[in-house]
């Protein structure tokens, strides 16, 4: 989270979380405080590295990893001049011959590898593809109108929607008033009993409630039964096809024991196994356990395998 | 423990013994073959010898369950007892040597038959080591533990014949009332049990098979005759086979036992010394702490991880 602290002030960094660091193109990091501090005048070295920097340079730090942040400064600035696009190349190999080239230089850029005979590079390439470039900048700024234009239109229609379900509910509020006060108006003038208007005005706002709710499903029109069959589909009444299959049939199950048979774990207690076993105590038997299981057991392994195999 | 020639292989079981024989012979000579490039063969146990200190170990671990504290349920003992004698099928005592193998059957059968018992306090049960040695044996078994397990095959639960035991004697009390007081014949089949554990009894007949022999053995010691209990209720009325493979397979156990000697002294500790050797001559060079699994890569042991970080260090 807050991986090292401020490699000036250190601690600072621990103490106040919300406290954001800074790179800038050499690279390494300072938070707020020591950036104001050191760069009052506005422009002065780095404090590892010793680079001259302007304070404007200084960006909030947006990933752990100062090295990746100064990698990306680097690629927004240089993607600014490379800026040619996938079909201004004749073949595959070619734009990917491009990228690797843009990578290279990245690379250069990022870790100072052979400084001067990047920058050469990139005048080169500026000199030769000057109207490429200043045509292929028109092309993206008209791309980008064209994105912000979208997000327009949608955030009008959130816009919108938000609007007309807000009018919908004041207009059904409005309506439940006039109610009420239709209600007080009729009691105050006609001469009929108040039972009967009471009764009425129940069903006025009934009827309006029921409305209410029609106008909002009137909105989920739903295109699929909730079997999945959808609406208009044709469905033959067609009976189905019998698909006959054997029935299955329970076998219990069958060991060969190779012995003498064990009576059953019910028939124990008649049988008077039960009076040779230790009785369970009345702790055992809250779990399940009873004195046959036991002795079941006992008898079940003194009788299998009594008889010699036969090959 | 050769059968005797006049003896005819006709059973299933002098074939299984033939065979067990014949494993234990094979697993010595495998050994043998594998120590024996370096040219030191006078140096190396033969077959008989092996056997002498597999029975001599075999008491020392049946003395130490025994005096175990807290007690030891004998189903423990019996598990302990027969995971040492599966694992001595296979492999040669120069190998791996039985005293640490004692042990990590020991611990293994506590652990497999659910006798919980805290590894400290197991090494503490080791009354002739100081604490130090406890803790270095401890940590001998831990590295055993699953090659013992492998060797075993996983094949971890053992039926020893003690609970089979019971469910006779249960059977007895309830059928068979001729017998008047079947708990006479507990204590006597107990020490036939235990006489049994000792032989090869366990690998060759099914426990029920030597519950009920036990049991017979000890009616007829005590001048009891029950053949009517095995003709009535065992249903072996009809089939007048299967008494007479009875007796056979009773014959042939209670002849096992006989021949069981206790291992003589000035032989132990003659073979004794030699297995030393041996294990000192051989089982250096990999690092005196064999590491019996650890070949095959999948453990990282603490003494690697070690050796790895001195390495980076110096890098």
């Amino acid at each position: 989270m807050d991986d090292q602290g401020c490699p000036r002030c250190k601690t600072t960094k621990y103490r106040n979380p919300s406290l954001k660091l800074m790179v800038n193109v050499c690279g390494h990091t300072l938070c707020e405080n020591c950036v104001d501090m050191l760069f009052v005048r506005g422009s002065g070295n780095c404090v590892q590295c010793d680079t001259p920097l302007r304070k404007s340079n200084f960006r909030v730090q947006l990933f752990e990893d100062p090295a990746v942040d100064k990698e990306v400064e680097i690629r927004k600035k240089l993607l600014k001049t490379f800026n040619k696009r996938d079909f201004d190349f004749p073949s595959l190999a070619a734009y990917n011959d491009y990228l690797e080239k843009i990578e290279e230089i990245v690379y250069n850029q990022t870790n100072n590898v052979e400084v001067e005979g990047t920058k050469q590079i990139i005048e080169q390439y500026q000199r030769e593809n000057r109207e490429v470039i200043q045509r292929n900048k028109v092309k993206l700024t008209r791309e980008q109108e064209e994105l912000e234009e979208m997000l327009l239109l949608e955030q009008q229609g959130t816009e919108q929607r938000r609007l007309d379900l807000l009018q919908d509910e004041q207009r059904q509020l409005q309506a439940k008033r006039k109610n009420k006060q239709a209600l007080l108006d009729e009691l105050e003038r006609s001469r009929v009993p108040a039972t009967i208007l009471l009764a009425q005005h129940k069903d006025r706002v009934a009827q309006l409630e029921t409305q209410i709710e029609k106008q909002k499903q009137a909105v989920k029109t739903s295109t699929v039964f909730s079997t999945g069959i959808l609406m208009g589909q044709t469905v033959s009444l067609q009976p189905m096809a019998k698909i006959e299959e054997v029935l299955y049939r329970y076998q219990p199950l069958f060991i060969e024991t190779y012995g003498p048979p064990v009576p059953e774990l019910d028939h124990l207690g008649r049988l008077g196994y039960l009076k040779h076993v230790r009785a369970a105590l009345p702790q055992d038997t809250a779990g399940g356990y009873s004195s046959g299981l036991a002795c079941h057991r006992a008898l079940q392994d003194a009788f299998s395998g009594l008889f010699p195999i036969q090959f | 423990m050769a059968v005797d020639e006049g003896e005819h292989i006709g059973t299933i079981t002098d074939v299984v013994h033939y065979a067990l024989e014949k494993l234990r012979c094979e697993a010595n000579t495998k050994c043998y073959n594998k120590l024996s490039t370096s040219g030191k063969e006078s140096m190396l146990l033969g077959r008989y010898e092996e056997q002498v200190l597999f029975r001599y170990y075999e008491k020392r671990l049946l003395d130490f369950c025994n005096a175990f504290k807290p007690t030891m349920p004998k189903a423990v003992v019996g598990t302990a007892i027969m995971f040492f004698r599966r694992f001595y099928l296979n492999n040669s005592l120069m190998e791996y040597h039985p005293r640490i193998i004692m042990l990590t059957c020991a611990y293994l059968s506590c652990k497999v038959d659910e006798f919980n018992v805290s590894s400290t306090q197991f090494v503490g049960n080791l009354l002739q080591e100081t604490p130090a040695g406890q803790e270095r044996v401890l940590e001998q078994i831990l590295e055993f533990e699953l090659l013992l397990i492998q060797q075993l095959n996983f094949h971890l639960v053992v039926h020893t014949p003690y609970r089979p035991m019971e469910g006779l004697l249960i059977d007895i009390k309830t059928r068979y009332p001729p017998l008047e007081n079947p708990e006479s014949l507990r204590k006597s089949a107990d020490d036939f049990l235990t006489r049994a554990n000792t032989t090869d009894a366990g690998l060759l007949f099914a426990p029920s098979q030597i519950a009920l022999i036990a049991i017979l053995n000890s009616a007829s010691r005590a001048g009891l005759n029950m053949d009517s209990y095995l003709s009535e209720c065992m249903g072996m009325k009809d089939n007048r086979e299967y008494i007479v493979k009875l007796n056979e397979s009773m014959r042939r156990m209670k002849k096992l036992i006989k021949d069981y000697e206790l291992p003589k002294a000035e032989e132990v500790s003659a073979y004794k010394e030699k297995l030393e050797r041996v294990h000192l001559e051989f089982n250096t060079s990999t690092n005196k702490r064999k590491r019996g699994y650890e070949e095959d890569g999948h453990v990282a042991k603490i003494q690697c991880r070690t050796e790895d970080e001195e390495w980076t260090d110096e890098d």
